[in-house]
């Protein structure tokens, strides 16, 4: 009760604050005012884009767990694919959509789309794939024991192993799609500026107009959008998918029920009664789909030559797809090099160790912080309670909202142009960086046992000691973890970071592989210094990975991992 | 002379590895009856997983036979069901889904689903337990679910492979009491049970018939008859007699 009153009163404030706020502003208070529908479009693009993703990474996942004829292919292109920057092809892709649709919406539509997908499929596929390989066989041996077939056997046990993975891989493809909805909802090419109402459009849009209060507005409702998303769906999801973990050793634990986070927002005025209403809704509808889910597997199981045609169409569509991007690839690469090298590419080298020493520059400083705070928020529960609300609204940001706001704060301190563009440049990919290391690390030190702790301080583990041989070890998995999403996450910002362009006037570019990009494709298209900056995006990224993080990464797993 | 219920005959199994032949089981041969308890006693990887999971299809042998009923076994036969060593729930699935399963597969009405499984976990006595998670069950109550779950198919042969070597003594015995009692009970599946075990002891406790394999590749040494009245008593000196025969065909 005392919270329902404390809410009614912090809702007039609200109320209060809007309406003066409206008359102090009146333009931007009219703006306002389309947001909310604004939102609806660009959630609708995230919402259509993520079940684009969802469907291709349990069918491509699944496909490639399966067959292991299949996996020789789809394994590798899934691997190139998910290192490749989506953003250095955003560029070229839009061009071709825009294009090919001559200008129509629809295409442009579509494109953003497209790299929204594209932004969040492959981790996705990659989880799906990892959790079927990973299914214990004495559950596939009851399966098979009891006879379940294709469908039911996929209802049941397949699908289920592969939600904890789904869960988390989808909470990281929308903050990865966010990302990517505010970098392609607008954009400038050939003179014309191409944009699609959406938040993200509305944020470069004010930011043109200089409308700093504006820019606050928008990036507000994007943030209220995402942490909304958050309470609502992702939190009890990841709940709920702790059901479907397997392990092998936990006996008489209870499982956590979703009801229970719900429970936790009851304090929402009409939120129980709302939420008893769509129960009573939903499981009539449930029951239904039990009985037709029998049905089906009546049916299935006996048409088997049916699901394994089909099986062997999904097959074949992947491996067309296969065939002609790799096919493409191969007659660009040897038409490029079949043709002396333009000038241009050979300030690739060097714009390249630019790029790289920016990332990196911004992956140290994120580091810097982001170590000690996670050990502060992870060990200290009032600092947690503090700083948790504040950082999740910080991170619920995507770096490129924040654009125009860091653009401005950058230009109006630094001494030069040229030194606000570069500082502007490694703060976007600081944005972009920061969270994933965070949040890790975070993670990294709750996971450690509470006894192992106990032992540490009771054997007088203090200090540095406690830091060297507790805390940093506790830690390395979970920053590789981390490092390896920052990384991708920074070269992806690249193009975005190095080249902003603000209202008509020129834009705002630094020396780097995604400025190079960028001006490749819209400033003086040419499209063999585009290809051949983009292949070095992805050769530099897989290098990074294959050579660096993996062998880390498995080095640190035998050495560091905390058996519990 | 009708069919026997289970005939495996000449039985063998190799893996094969870089070239070398990896012999597990060699013509391996018996026949189980209507109404049989039989226990599998041997050394530890002399096979008996591997000949288990032959006989109820998860498995296929390099050569030989196993016919059911006369007929040549099909894999996913609905009328053998298995209690595994590890449980193997559905850890997604509550108690009373997982005993389910099998019936899903079936294609069986819900009503009919949740009658069948509601019966078998009283008989297991896990009533009140329905909704609960695997993971929230001891190993005892897991084991329980797992057995249920087997017998809700109504199989005609439960094959269970070391259903009580990861509990603990107690949990154990009583679980072999209950075994014994859903057997004898003529209304209640299964007609025959087929058991591997590592311990002499429990074998000679629950079989009418023990065989008894060689050491890798495993070899029937014996088939051994086990006459002690039931309900058995492992104090008596009848008890511990075939206990010293059997362990010294093992030795
Ligand atoms: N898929 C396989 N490939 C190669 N060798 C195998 C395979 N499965 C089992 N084996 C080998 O076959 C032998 C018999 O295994 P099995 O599990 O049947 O033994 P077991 O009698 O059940 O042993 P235990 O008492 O330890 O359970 C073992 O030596 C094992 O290493
Ligand atoms: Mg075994």
């Amino acid at each position: 009760m005392v919270a329902r009153k404390r809410l009614r009163w912090v809702g007039l404030v609200l109320i209060a604050l809007g309406v003066s706020f409206a008359i102090a502003f009146p333009d931007s208070a009219r703006q306002a005012a389309t947001l909310p529908l604004l939102a609806s479009f660009s959630l609708g693009r995230m919402a259509a884009a993520y079940l684009l993703a969802l469907v291709f990474a349990i069918a491509y996942g699944t496909t490639m767990a399966l067959s292991k004829r299949a996996a020789v292919v789809m394994l590798p292109l899934l691997d190139v694919l998910q290192s490749v920057p989506i953003l250095g092809f955003f560029p070229a892709a839009l061009v071709f959509f825009v294009a090919t649709f001559q200008g129509h919406p629809a295409g442009l539509e579509i494109a953003v789309i497209f790299l929204i997908f594209t932004s969040m499929a492959w981790n996705m596929a990659f989880g799906v794939y990892e959790s079927i390989t990973t299914i214990p066989k004495d559950l596939e041996d009851a399966a098979r024991v009891f006879a379940l077939g294709d469908w039911l056997r996929f209802r049941r046990l397949v699908f289920p192993a592969m939600v904890p993975k789904l869960v988390y891989n989808s909470m990281l493809s929308w903050s990865n799609g966010w990302f990517f909805l505010v970098a392609s909802e607008i954009f400038t090419a050939f003179g014309a500026t191409y944009a699609r109402p959406g938040l993200g459009a509305f944020i470069a849009d004010r930011g043109d107009a200089g409308d700093v209060a504006g820019i606050l507005i928008g990036v507000g409702v994007l943030a209220a959008v995402v942490l909304t998303l958050d309470a609502l769906i992702w939190r009890p999801l990841s709940i709920w998918s702790e059901r479907f973990r397997i392990d092998t050793t936990g006996t008489g634990q209870p499982v956590p029920r979703v009801s229970g986070v719900y429970e936790r927002l009851a304090w929402l005025p009409r939120f129980t009664r709302l939420r008893q209403w769509l129960g009573s809704r939903v499981r009539p509808l449930m029951e239904r789909y039990s009985r037709l889910a029998t049905r089906f597997d009546r049916a299935t199981s006996a048409h088997r030559q049916v699901m394994r045609a089909i099986r062997w169409i999904d097959l074949g569509m992947f491996l067309a797809i296969f065939v002609v991007v790799v096919g493409s690839g191969l007659a660009g690469l040897s038409t490029l090099l079949l043709k002396p090298l333009p000038a241009a590419a050979y300030t690739i080298p060097e714009a390249t160790l630019r790029s790289f020493s920016r990332l990196a520059l911004a992956y140290a400083v994120s580091l810097a912080w982001t170590i000690p705070a996670a050990v502060v928020i992870a060990r200290n529960p009032r600092a947690s309670r503090v700083l948790t609300p504040v950082i999740e609204v910080s991170a619920s940001i995507p770096a490129t909202a924040l654009l125009p706001l860091i653009l401005g704060f950058a230009i109006a301190i630094a001494p030069s142009q040229g030194t606000g563009t570069e500082l502007a440049a490694f703060l976007i990919a600081l944005f972009a960086m920061q969270w994933y290391l965070l949040f890790n690390l975070i993670a990294g030190v709750r996971a450690i046992p509470g006894d192992l702790d106990e032992a540490a301080r009771a054997f007088g583990l203090r200090g540095l000691a406690y830091w060297r041989r507790l805390l940093v070890p506790a830690m390395i998995p979970s920053l590789l973890t981390g490092s390896i999403t920052a990384w991708g996450a920074g070269w992806n910002a690249l193009v975005v970071s190095e080249y902003i362009r603000f209202g008509g006037v020129r834009p705002y570019t630094v020396t780097g592989l995604g400025s190079l990009i960028d001006i490749a494709t819209f400033d003086v298209p040419d499209s063999e210094v585009l290809l051949l900056s983009i292949l070095t995006m992805v050769l530099v990224v897989l290098a990074m990975n294959k050579l660096l993080w993996r062998p880390l990464f498995k080095r640190a797993i035998k050495r560091y991992r905390l058996e519990g | 002379m009708a069919a026997p219920f289970l005939e495996v005959k000449h039985v063998s199994k190799s893996y094969f590895e870089a070239g070398k032949e990896f012999k597990v089981l060699e013509t391996v041969g018996f026949e189980l009856a209507e109404r049989d308890f039989v226990c599998i006693v041997g050394p530890s990887g002399c096979g008996k997983s591997t000949l288990l999971r032959i006989i109820v299809g998860l498995d296929t042998p390099t050569a030989g036979s196993v016919r059911f009923e006369g007929k040549p076994l099909v894999p996913e036969n609905p009328q053998v069901a298995m209690v595994f060593q590890s449980f193997a729930l559905f850890p997604w699935l509550t108690v009373e889904q997982n005993v389910e399963l099998g019936l899903e597969a079936r294609h069986d009405p819900p009503e009919r689903r949740h009658a069948q499984a509601r019966k078998f976990i009283d008989a297991v006595g896990l009533a009140g337990f329905e909704n609960a998670f695997p993971r929230e069950l001891s190993g005892g109550m897991k084991q329980r679910v797992g057995i249920a779950r087997a017998l809700a198919v109504e199989p005609l042969l439960l094959c269970m492979d070391e259903p009580f070597s990861s509990l603990d003594a107690l949990t154990a015995q009583s679980l072999r009491d209950e075994i014994l009692q859903l057997w004898s009970t003529p209304d209640l599946p299964p007609k025959a049970v087929l058991m591997v075990t590592h311990s002499i002891e429990e074998a000679v406790y629950m079989a009418d018939r023990v065989i008894v394999l060689s050491n890798r590749p495993g070899r029937v040494v014996a088939e051994l008859e086990i006459d002690l009245p039931r309900p058995r008593n492992r104090k008596e000196p009848e008890f511990f007699g075939w206990v010293d025969e059997i362990y010294s065909l093992i030795v």
